[in-house]
């Protein structure tokens, strides 16, 4: 959270309604890592829905997206710095 | 037979050659086309920093795949993919049609976009 400043509880995820229903999408790819890390605090977890105002919907196929992510190692399950 | 649209990325061991790697590429491709399947694209990354190490490795040679294949061949394939030691992780997903509709904007060049810094500031104004 201090170190990342587009953290959602630093406003900068103001609005309480979801993103994704926002710009219409249908399935969230795992490849765009850039828009996952939005939803991830700084120690790589998945932020709740009720910090992001992610739908219920989207929440779930997010969780999938990150997932595979980071399977495929393209995000941390894990930051280093933290331990 | 019954084709379903399937996506495949799979990671390469880095300290290979170039030659090694389009090798391995036409590798996976022939064992498609081999199951009756055939290649829609292959979207090679290059090499890209793993998030954790692999293997002891901390990078990888990307590869995307898409190809229409009968969903009997998919087993055969993962077990190939399985033996080979080059290939150090592989994640198949079947398409529904929802991705597939995503997929065809992609290609196109319309995809979606979540976070465009312009339209964030726009949307604040909507708000007030």
């Amino acid at each position: 959270m201090i170190n990342n400043p587009s953290h959602p509880k630093k406003g900068h995820l103001k609005s309480k309604d979801c993103k994704f229903t926002k710009a219409g999408i249908e399935y969230i790819d795992y490849k765009q890592t850039e828009t996952l890390e939005r939803f991830l605090n700084d120690q790589g977890k998945i932020l709740p829905r009720r910090v992001t105002g992610t739908s219920a919907k989207h929440q779930r196929q997010l969780t999938t997206a990150v997932k595979r992510a980071r399977f495929l190692a393209l995000i941390p399950y894990v930051t280093e710095n933290m331990r | 037979m019954k084709k379903d649209f399937y996506e495949m990325t799979y990671i390469l061991n880095p300290v290979l050659d170039d030659e090694r790697f389009s090798e391995l590429v036409s590798f996976v491709n022939k064992l498609i086309e081999d199951n009756n399947g055939d290649v829609v694209a292959v979207d090679e990354w290059g090499v890209k920093k793993l998030a954790y190490p692999i293997e002891k490795k901390s990078t990888g040679y990307y590869v995307n795949t898409y190809f229409n294949i009968p969903g009997e061949a998919i087993q055969v394939i993962e077990r190939n993919m399985r033996i080979n030691d080059d290939i150090m992780r592989y994640l198949t997903l079947k398409y529904d049609s929802k991705m597939k509709r995503y997929f065809e904007l992609r290609q196109k060049g319309e995809a979606p976009v979540i976070f465009d810094e312009a339209e964030e500031e726009s949307n604040e104004e909507d708000d007030n």
